[in-house]
């Protein structure tokens, strides 16, 4: 059937572009339409269901922190998904307290997304709230100071600078926030 | 049996008819421009990688400057490795093969060199803006708009050329490069626009959908049906044998084309996204072992009787061992995206091992060969040193084992440790310290492959000044 293509290239192209756009289209097009997850915000009010709380979008400064987290492309070493693993689920845990799984509707507003593909460092998908502002003043400081054996580069350029310091701080505090899944703040009160 | 005979025929090409025309009408001057520039970048950017390899064992190497960090040199060492040196080099090569499949001159040298020039112009910008942080934040997709735009220019006028090129030609059957070659240009084009300008649209794990269909298919539908394009053309041609099966390439390549753009969420697999598209990557990426040894089992069995041509031609021995690495490299892919392997290597430094298996030992190792055979042939002359191709060749061997076999085992070690939650994430870093130790040194080796390969490549071009042998040897060669 297809051995026309080794001799007309008009009809080779229509084959090739055809058979491509088959599951190109069903696998990127289609899928948004079918799970609504990934476009609606997480929002649950009903401790039967999960989880509860509501995702919301970032203010300014958490956006200029996150804007700072790409640039200096920290999301090729920290991965932001608890997978639907038992060991994500008490890694990404604090306290004894394991972490819920990270599902779509708690990353509709990413932009870029910063899942990644590489887990150099651990996972930051729950780090929120877990180490207040002078843990990272140290630990962008000099990481191996924390946390011995770390090959984490050092950030000064990031610590000395008051405002992005604060920003970048501001953004991971939010990492994991929107699903309420333990005692509340261990430092912020 | 007229089908047959003409099917033949088709196999024949690389070998027969277009060896007379390649040293009479054959300008080559966007070929030879595209190889020279993507040489240059291959040492470059082997010295970046370098840098990155010693910043695991060396964390504070280099580290308090923030051009010269990680972060940013990274993206620095995939995009120049991706597209300033091994797309490059394979659009150089596209630019050889596809005028001598068509036994015709390559419809526009000019509109090539614009290419060649344009190419460099983006490279250099990729460098300074990634140098500078100015990171869209998307894995293979970290260029800026403008650049991303240009990128689709060059595209459209590669493609254009060799379009034209392939209208105009003088043999009717085209031969499979040429499929591959034309598969190539369509699909990248699609692909890319998917990855970098359909992701502006969207957000959360819409965008990585989308995302990852680009990140995949860069490997899948770019650097997978052009590397097997070099390997159908240069396999028959430098060992002088004919192709086994002109139906196996058939089944390989409509294979490819229909399966291969599904598997890219298989980035996902246990991560947030619908668990049926994660079931439904799994099933075409095991799929994808049908083109991989359609296409093996041909050059394998094209090479029958003929091994003992491995002793002396260095190109082949290239060739053959990027279609060992290749089957390695697509037998891992499916296994990966078996949920219960995946739980262990995926994120790890597993992936790593399996990436430069893909890009280095298959596909780079490919464009290699092509540049041993394509050089002496365009500038005719002989090449500078035979023996120093070797050497290049077993570096780039033993260096790319240690580095892969490396990697596989302490990212398999390091999955199972993650996968015991009682052991602190810390260990499970410090235990890979002599995985990166390694890694550097295989890197060292590496890079001597690269000096090797990058020194004779020049010293033939620069001697081929004044002393004009004629195409004699290449053609008696070939």
């Amino acid at each position: 059937m297809l051995q026309k293509a080794d001799y007309n290239a008009a009809f080779f192209v229509a084959a090739a572009l055809i058979l491509f756009f088959i599951g190109g289209l069903l696998t990127t097009v289609v899928p948004p339409l079918l799970d609504q997850s990934w476009t609606k915000p997480f929002e649950n009010n009903d401790p039967a269901n999960g989880p509860t709380g509501k995702l919301k979008p970032l203010n300014e400064q958490q956006l200029q922190g996150r804007a700072i987290y790409v640039r200096e492309g920290c999301w090729y070493c920290h991965t932001q998904q608890t997978r639907t693993l038992l060991a994500d689920t008490k890694r990404s845990g604090w306290r004894g307290v394991d972490a819920p799984i990270s599902t779509p509707d708690e990353f509709v507003y990413d932009n870029p997304h910063l899942f990644g593909t590489k887990r150099t460092g651990p996972d930051l998908s729950r780090v929120g709230g877990k180490y207040n502002e002078q843990w990272h003043m140290a630990h962008f400081r000099n990481p191996a100071d924390l946390v011995p054996g770390s090959i984490m580069p050092p950030f000064p350029w990031i610590a000395n600078d008051p405002k992005e310091f604060a920003a970048l701080v501001a953004y991971m505090q939010t990492l994991g926030r929107s699903k309420n899944w333990r005692p509340d703040n261990d430092y912020e009160k | 049996m007229e089908k047959e005979e003409i099917i033949q025929d088709a196999g024949e090409i690389p070998v027969s008819t277009a060896a007379v025309y390649s040293e009479s009408i054959h300008e080559d001057r966007t070929a030879k421009m595209f190889l020279i520039s993507s040489i240059v970048y291959f040492f470059i950017v082997g010295i970046i990688a370098l840098l990155i390899a010693a910043k695991f064992v060396f964390p504070t190497f280099l580290g308090t400057i923030p051009q010269l960090t990680y972060g940013r040199l990274r993206p620095l060492h995939v995009n120049g490795m991706l597209f300033g040196w091994l797309l490059a080099c394979d659009m150089a090569l596209m630019y050889y093969i596809v005028p001598r499949l068509c036994g015709v001159k390559l419809w526009s040298e000019k509109l090539g060199m614009a290419t060649a020039v344009l190419w460099n112009v983006i490279i250099l910008g990729a460098v300074v803006s990634l140098l500078m942080g100015w990171n869209q934040g998307w894995e293979y997709a970290e260029l800026p708009l403008p650049l991303d735009v240009a990128v689709v220019v060059a595209w459209v006028m590669f493609g254009a050329n060799l379009f034209l090129t392939i209208a105009n030609r003088k043999y009717k059957a085209m031969y499979v490069s040429l499929w591959y070659a034309m598969g190539t240009i369509l699909w990248t084009a699609f692909v890319y626009l998917t990855g970098n300008f359909a992701t502006l649209f969207a957000t959360g794990v819409n965008q990585a959908n989308l995302n990852w269909m680009y990140v995949h298919n860069a490997v899948g539908l770019i650097f997978t049906p052009v590397g097997l394009a070099i390997a159908y053309y240069f396999i028959p041609k430098t060992s002088n044998t004919p192709l086994y099966s002109h139906k196996l390439s058939m089944i390989g390549f409509w294979s490819l084309a229909f399966v291969y753009v599904w598997t890219g969420a298989h980035h996902m697999i246990h991560g947030p996204i619908s668990q049926w598209l994660q079931t439904i990557t799994i099933v075409f990426s095991v799929m994808l072992l049908i083109p991989v040894w359609a296409a093996v089992y041909n050059f394998f069995s094209t090479m029958k009787g003929q091994w003992h041509q491995l002793r002396d031609n260095v190109s082949l021995k290239f060739l053959m061992s990027g279609v060992v690495f290749y089957l390695l490299t697509c037998f891992q892919g499916p296994m990966h995206s078996l949920r219960a392997v995946n739980a262990i290597v995926s994120k790890t430094d597993w992936i790593p091992g399996h990436a430069h298996m893909a890009v280095l030992g298959a596909f780079s190792f490919f464009a290699i060969a092509g540049a041993y055979y394509m050089v002496p042939r365009v500038f005719k002359t002989e090449l500078y040193s035979n023996a120093l191709a070797n050497w290049s060749f077993w570096l780039f061997l033993i260096g790319g084992l240690g580095f892969f076999v490396t990697l596989w085992l302490g990212g398999f070690w390091q999955g199972w440790q993650w996968n015991n939650p009682a052991i602190p994430f810390i260990d499970t870093v410090i235990a890979l310290k002599p995985i990166w130790h390694t890694r550097l040194a295989s890197g060292f080796l590496m890079f001597g492959g690269i000096v090797a390969f990058a020194y004779n490549i020049l010293a033939t071009i620069v001697g081929s000044k004044g002393k004009e042998v004629h195409a004699e040897p290449a053609a008696a060669a070939a």
